[in-house]
C-alpha cells in the first residue's frame, strides 16, 4: 500500500502543470513568499489586505498600507519606496491604486466571479477541462435576521442560476457517476453561521431551529432540481448545531427522498474519530439514497480553536502538531473509503500526501476511481486539480463568489493558509524535495 | 508570580450544560437557604430580609439575617480583636489559608454558579466566570501578599540601611454590589485579609446567599471567626460601618451616588478617630464604544451587542453608547437594530437566554423611564420585548438620535439600553467621551494603528479595550477599575490593588558606630 501511494504520488506530481507559465501568477506569488519569510510583513500585508474594502478614497487605502508598514522594521526595497511616496497626497493616491490593484488580483486568484451569473463561464471552462465546482456564496457575518434571508435568498438564485446552465455543458462521464448512480452537475456549499443570527455555541438549539427554516426549502428547492447541496463545518462553537440541523433535516420524511447531501468532517479535531463513526452508522442505518457525500478536511480555523482555548484555559479541541492532523486525515481517509457502500467519500486536500493515500487505499481495498471525489480550492489547488484530471480522477473545484467586501474573511483565511510554514503548499513553494514531500507523517 | 487564571466551563459541550442544570435543581430542592448575621463566629437569627429570584419573585432563595448599626459596631469590635492575630500570622501562612478558600470554591463551583442563576438571575455563562473570577482573586492576591511581604528596594548609602515594608492598617469594611454576587465580595474580602487586616463584608441586600457561600468558604479554610464577619442588610448597616471610627479601610464597589456619600462619610474624622479612612472605591461608568470608518461591522456589531445587554447591562464594565463615525453610520445602526430584535428576553436558566431580567422592579422602572424617555427625545431603533410574566424583565432596546444634553446618554442606565450616537470623526467621539464624568471602561473598533493610537492618547478611561468588547476582564490580565468619578483608580486583580490596603513604613538605621560602618 505504502509502495503504491509513493507511486502514485510521484505520478501525479509529475503531471503538474510547472510553474511560472503565468506572469501574474508569478507576482502574486512573490508577494507570498516575501510574507511567507517575514512574521512581520505577514502581518502588515494581512492587516492590509483586510482592510481594503473597508476603505473610503485610494489615499485612505495608501494611509492605512503606510501606518501597517511603519510597523515592520526591516521593509523589502519595493515597500520601502511605497512608504517614500506615502508622504505627499498624489503619492498616496498612485500607491492606493497600485495596492488597490494588488489585492483585486490577489482576490480574483481565489474569486471565481461577482454573482453566480458571472461564474457560469468560467465554471463551464473548468467543466470542460474535465473539473466539476462546488459553489460557494461569500458573504459578511449574518448578525441579523434579514441578512440570514439575504443569504438564503442568494443560495436560491445560485441553485437556479446554476441549474440553467448546467444542462448544456458537455457529457463528461467521470464527473456525472459512480457506483451509487448519478452525481449532480449543479453543486452547491452553504454555511449555517450565514443562515441564521442566533447561533449561540451554548445553546445550539436556538440556531439549529432558526436555520432549519431556511435550509429546508433550500434543500427542497435542491431536490425539484437534481442539485447536490452541501453544508460546510465552520468551528466547534457551531459543530453540534451544524451536525445536528443537517441529520434532522435529512430524517424528516418529506426530504427522505433527496436531494444529494453532504456534510465535513474535520480530522484535526481530537473527536473527529468518534464523530465519522456517527455519521457513518447513521448512514448504514438510514440508507439514504442519493447516498451522503462526506467531505474529510483538515480543518481551516486551526488558529482560532487554539486561541480560544487558551484564552480560557481549555484544552484545545484540534490537533497540536501538524503530523498529528495528517495521521488522523489518513485514519479518517480509511474509514471513509471502507464505508464507500453506505456514503460518497470525497476527500478535500491540497496535500499530495494525502491525496495519493487515499487514491491508493480506495484502489488497495477494491474501489474504483470513480469512487473517490477529489477536491480542492480554487486559488490553492489548481494545480494538483489538472494533475489529477489528467489522470482520469473526479475532481471537483471549490469556488467561491462574491464581491470583495463579502470575500475578505474568506480571502485573508487563504492567504494565511498560503503562506503558514506549516502548510503543504508552503513546504511545496520553498522547493521540499519530492521523497519529503511524500514521506508518511 | 505563577498565576493561572480558572478555567470557565467549556459550555458549548452538551455535557457541561446538563451538568449545570442537574446542579441548579439539587440547589432548588435545598430553597431558601439561611443567611445568619455572623459576628465572632456567633450566628443571629436569618430573619429579616429575603433573597428572591428575579425572574420569579414568588421564588425565595434565601432568608437572611438583618444586620443593623448595632451589629454593624459589634462586628467591628470583633475584628478589632480578630486583626491582631490574623495580622501576626506570616503572609506565606494567610496566603495558603486564601488559597484552601479558592479550593473550597472550586468544589462548589456548580452549585455557586446556580446560586447566582437564581439569586440574581445571572445567566450561566456569567455566573460560571463570575465563580471562577472569585477563585482567581483568591489565588491572586495570596501571591501578591507573599510578594508584597518582601518590601520594596531602596537606594543604599554607606552607613545607613534602608528598608520599606507595608503592614496591614487594621479593620476593613467591605461594602459589596449585587451584580458579581461572588467575585466583587471576594476579590475586595480577600485582598484585605491577604494583606493582614480583619474584615466586616456587607454584602448587598439582593444577595446575601453567595456572600454567604463565600464566608463559609473562608473560614472553612482557617480565617478565624474574628477575623472575618458577615453582615446581611440594608444600608443603615453600611453606613455604621462606614462612620465607625474604628474601621481603616473602606472597600466599595456600587453606584456612583453611594460611592460619593461614602468618600464624605470617610472623610469626616472624629477627634476619637486616631486615623485617616482609606477608600477603595469602584462606581459607575457610561462606557462608550467608539466604531471608526475602517472598523470591521462583522466583529463589532456581535461584541457590542454582547457588551451592552450581556446580563442586561448590569455590569459597570457595560457598553452604554456607541459613537460611531458617520460615514458607517448608517450600515452600522441597521445592523445593530438587526441584532437587538433577534436577542431573547428570558429566565436566566435558560442557556437560550440572551438578556435576563434586570435584578428587581425598581430597577425595572428606572430602565423604563430612560427607555421612555429615550422614545421622547430621539429614537427607538430596535426592541426585544420581554416576555409575560412576574419577572423583573426589561426590554433590550436600542435608541438612536439623541442629543447630546439628554440625560439617556450622561446618567449610568445600568440596564438593557445602547444608544448610539453619529460623529463626525475620532476628535468629536474622544471630545464626547471627555466631556463625560465618569472614566471606567471604553471601547475602540479601527484597523488604522494611527487612530488607535490617538484614542488610546485621548482615553481617561481605566480600561480601553480595542477590537473586542467592554466586558469580562480577567484577574491579573486586564487589572480591572474606573478612573474620574467612576473610582479611586485602584485596579482590582492588578499587581497594585494591595497598596489600598497596608501602611507603608520605612525604616532607616544608621549603622556607623565610632566612624566605622559595622555591616
Ligand atoms: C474543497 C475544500 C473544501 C473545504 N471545506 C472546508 C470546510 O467546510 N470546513 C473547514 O474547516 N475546512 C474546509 N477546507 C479547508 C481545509 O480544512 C484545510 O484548511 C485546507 O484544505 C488545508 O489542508 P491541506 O490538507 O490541503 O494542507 P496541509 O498543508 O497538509 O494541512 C494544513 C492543515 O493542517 C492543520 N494544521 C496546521 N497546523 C497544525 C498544527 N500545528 N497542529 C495540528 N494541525 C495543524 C490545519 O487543519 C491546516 O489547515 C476545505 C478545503 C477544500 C480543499
Amino acid at each position: 500500500m505504502e509502495h503504491e501511494l509513493q507511486r502514485v504520488g510521484r505520478a501525479i506530481h509529475a503531471a503538474l502543470p510547472g510553474r511560472g507559465h503565468h506572469p501574474l501568477r508569478a507576482l502574486d506569488q512573490r508577494a507570498m513568499e516575501l510574507a511567507a519569510g517575514d512574521q512581520e510583513l505577514r502581518a502588515a500585508l494581512f492587516r492590509f489586505v483586510d482592510v481594503t474594502p473597508a476603505c473610503r478614497s485610494l489615499e485612505d487605502l495608501a494611509r492605512h498600507l503606510a501606518d501597517y508598514l511603519h510597523e515592520v522594521d526591516e521593509r523589502p526595497p519595493p515597500l520601502q519606496a511605497a512608504m517614500r511616496v506615502s508622504g505627499t497626497r498624489a503619492g498616496r493616491t498612485a500607491l492606493g491604486a497600485a495596492a488597490a490593484a494588488g489585492v483585486r488580483h490577489m482576490a480574483h486568484r481565489f474569486i471565481v466571479g461577482e454573482t453566480p451569473a458571472a461564474a457560469v463561464k468560467p465554471i463551464r471552462r473548468l467543466w470542460e477541462h474535465g473539473a466539476a465546482v462546488s459553489l460557494d456564496l461569500l458573504g459578511e457575518a449574518t448578525v441579523t435576521e434579514a441578512e440570514a434571508d439575504r443569504y438564503a435568498a442568494r443560495c436560491r438564485e445560485a441553485l437556479d442560476t446554476l441549474a440553467e446552465a448546467a444542462p448544456a455543458w458537455p457529457g463528461r462521464p467521470v464527473l456525472e457517476a459512480d457506483s451509487h448512480g448519478r452525481v449532480p452537475r449543479v453543486n452547491l456549499s452553504v454555511k449555517v453561521s450565514a443562515l441564521t443570527p442566533l447561533l449561540r455555541p451554548d445553546a445550539p438549539e436556538v440556531g439549529r431551529e432558526d436555520a432549519a427554516r431556511r435550509m429546508r426549502p433550500l434543500l427542497q428547492r435542491a431536490r425539484d432540481l437534481g442539485a447536490h447541496l452541501h453544508i460546510d463545518m465552520e468551528s466547534v462553537n457551531t459543530l453540534e448545531a451544524t451536525t445536528d440541523l443537517v441529520f434532522e433535516l435529512l430524517d424528516e420524511p418529506e426530504l427522505s427522498d433527496g436531494p444529494s447531501t453532504g456534510i465535513v468532517m474535520q480530522a484535526y479535531l481530537r473527536e473527529s474519530g468518534e464523530q465519522l463513526e456517527r455519521v457513518i452508522d447513521w448512514a448504514r442505518a438510514s440508507d439514504r439514497r442519493p447516498p451522503l457525500v462526506v467531505r474529510l478536511v483538515k480543518g481551516a480555523y486551526w488558529d482560532h480553536e487554539v486561541v480560544e482555548a487558551r484564552q480560557h484555559g481549555w484544552t484545545p479541541p484540534v490537533w497540536e502538531e501538524k503530523a498529528e492532523s495528517d495521521r488522523s486525515f489518513e485514519a479518517l481517509t480509511r474509514m471513509l473509503v471502507d464505508a464507500r457502500g453506505h456514503v460518497r467519500p470525497a476527500i478535500a486536500s491540497h496535500n499530495l500526501r494525502s491525496v495519493a493515500h487515499a487514491i491508493a487505499y480506495n484502489r488497495a481495498t477494491g474501489g474504483r476511481d470513480a469512487d473517490l471525489e477529489l477536491q480542492v480550492l480554487r486559488g490553492l489547488g489548481d494545480e494538483l486539480a489538472a494533475a489529477l484530471v489528467a489522470h482520469d480522477m473526479r475532481v471537483r473545484i471549490y469556488c467561491p463568489v462574491g464581491d470583495m467586501v463579502a470575500g475578505m474573511a474568506y480571502l485573508v483565511r487563504r492567504l494565511l493558509e498560503n503562506t503558514s510554514n506549516e502548510s503543504f503548499l508552503g513546504d511545496q513553494q520553498r522547493g521540499v524535495p519530492i521523497d519529503e514531500l511524500l514521506a508518511a507523517p | 508570580m505563577s498565576f493561572a487564571n480558572e478555567p470557565v466551563l467549556e459550555l458549548r459541550r452538551a455535557p457541561v450544560r446538563e451538568s449545570l442544570l442537574e446542579g441548579l435543581s439539587a440547589l432548588d430542592a435545598r430553597l431558601p437557604l439561611e443567611v445568619p448575621v455572623l459576628v465572632g463566629g456567633e450566628a443571629g437569627a436569618a430573619a429579616g430580609l429575603d433573597s428572591t429570584d428575579p425572574g420569579d419573585p414568588s421564588r425565595l432563595v434565601a432568608r437572611a439575617g438583618r444586620a443593623g448599626p448595632a451589629e454593624a459596631a459589634a462586628a467591628v469590635e470583633a475584628a478589632e480583636r480578630g486583626s491582631g492575630e490574623w495580622s501576626s500570622r506570616p503572609a506565606a501562612e494567610r496566603a495558603r489559608v486564601l488559597s484552601g478558600a479558592a479550593a473550597r470554591l472550586r468544589e462548589r463551583r456548580l452549585e455557586l454558579a446556580a446560586l447566582q442563576v437564581r439569586e440574581c438571575a445571572k445567566p450561566w455563562r456569567e455566573a460560571d466566570a463570575d465563580v471562577c473570577e472569585a477563585i482567581d482573586f483568591l489565588e491572586y492576591y495570596a501571591l501578591a501578599a507573599v510578594e508584597l511581604e518582601e518590601g520594596r528596594a531602596l537606594v543604599q548609602a554607606p552607613g545607613e540601611r534602608n528598608t520599606m515594608r507595608y503592614v496591614p492598617r487594621g479593620v476593613a469594611a467591605v461594602i459589596a454590589p449585587w451584580n458579581f454576587p461572588l467575585a466583587i465580595p471576594c476579590g475586595m474580602t480577600a485582598a484585605a485579609l491577604a494583606a493582614g487586616n480583619a474584615v466586616v463584608l456587607k454584602p448587598a441586600e439582593q444577595s446575601p446567599a453567595s456572600a454567604h457561600a463565600l464566608v463559609e468558604a473562608l473560614h472553612g479554610a482557617g480565617v478565624p471567626p474574628d477575623a472575618l464577619a458577615l453582615l446581611p442588610g440594608h444600608g443603615d448597616a453600611g453606613a455604621a460601618l462606614v462612620a465607625d471610627p474604628r474601621v481603616h479601610v473602606v472597600a466599595f464597589t456600587g453606584s456612583s451616588a453611594v460611592g460619593l456619600e461614602i468618600v464624605r462619610a470617610a472623610a469626616e474624622t472624629p477627634d476619637a478617630q486616631p486615623h485617616l479612612k482609606r477608600v477603595v472605591a469602584e462606581t459607575g461608568g457610561k462606557n462608550c464604544v467608539i466604531v471608526d470608518a475602517d472598523a470591521d461591522l462583522d466583529e463589532a456589531v456581535p461584541e457590542i451587542v454582547y457588551s451592552a445587554f450581556g446580563y442586561a447591562g448590569q455590569k459597570c464594565s457595560a457598553a452604554a453608547r456607541v459613537l460611531v463615525h458617520e460615514a458607517i453610520a448608517d450600515t452600522l445602526e441597521e445592523r445593530l437594530a438587526g441584532a437587538v430584535a433577534v436577542l431573547r428576553v428570558g429566565q436566566a436558566e435558560r442557556f437560550a437566554t440572551d438578556v435576563p431580567p434586570v435584578i428587581d422592579e425598581e430597577a425595572r422602572e428606572r430602565v423604563a423611564a430612560y427607555t421612555a424617555a429615550a422614545a421622547r427625545e430621539g429614537g427607538i431603533a430596535a426592541r426585544a420585548e420581554a416576555p409575560p410574566g412576574g419577572g423583573s424583565f426589561a426590554p433590550a432596546v436600542l435608541a438612536t438620535g439623541l442629543p447630546e444634553s439628554s440625560p439617556v446618554l450622561r446618567e449610568e442606565v445600568f440596564g438593557p439600553l445602547l444608544a448610539v450616537t453619529r460623529v463626525p470623526d475620532l476628535d468629536a467621539a474622544c471630545d464626547i467621551v471627555d466631556s463625560l464624568p465618569f472614566a471606567l471602561t471604553g471601547g475602540l473598533f479601527s484597523r488604522s494603528p494611527g487612530a488607535v493610537e490617538r484614542v488610546v492618547r485621548r482615553s481617561p478611561v481605566g480600561n480601553l479595550y480595542v477590537n473586542r468588547g467592554t466586558t469580562g476582564a480577567m484577574v491579573g490580565r486586564q487589572p480591572f477599575g474606573g478612573n474620574r468619578r467612576s473610582g479611586s483608580g485602584s485596579k482590582a486583580g492588578g499587581p497594585d490593588y494591595l497598596l489600598g490596603f497596608v501602611e507603608p513604613r520605612v525604616v532607616t538605621e544608621n549603622t556607623m558606630r565610632h566612624g566605622i560602618p559595622v555591616e
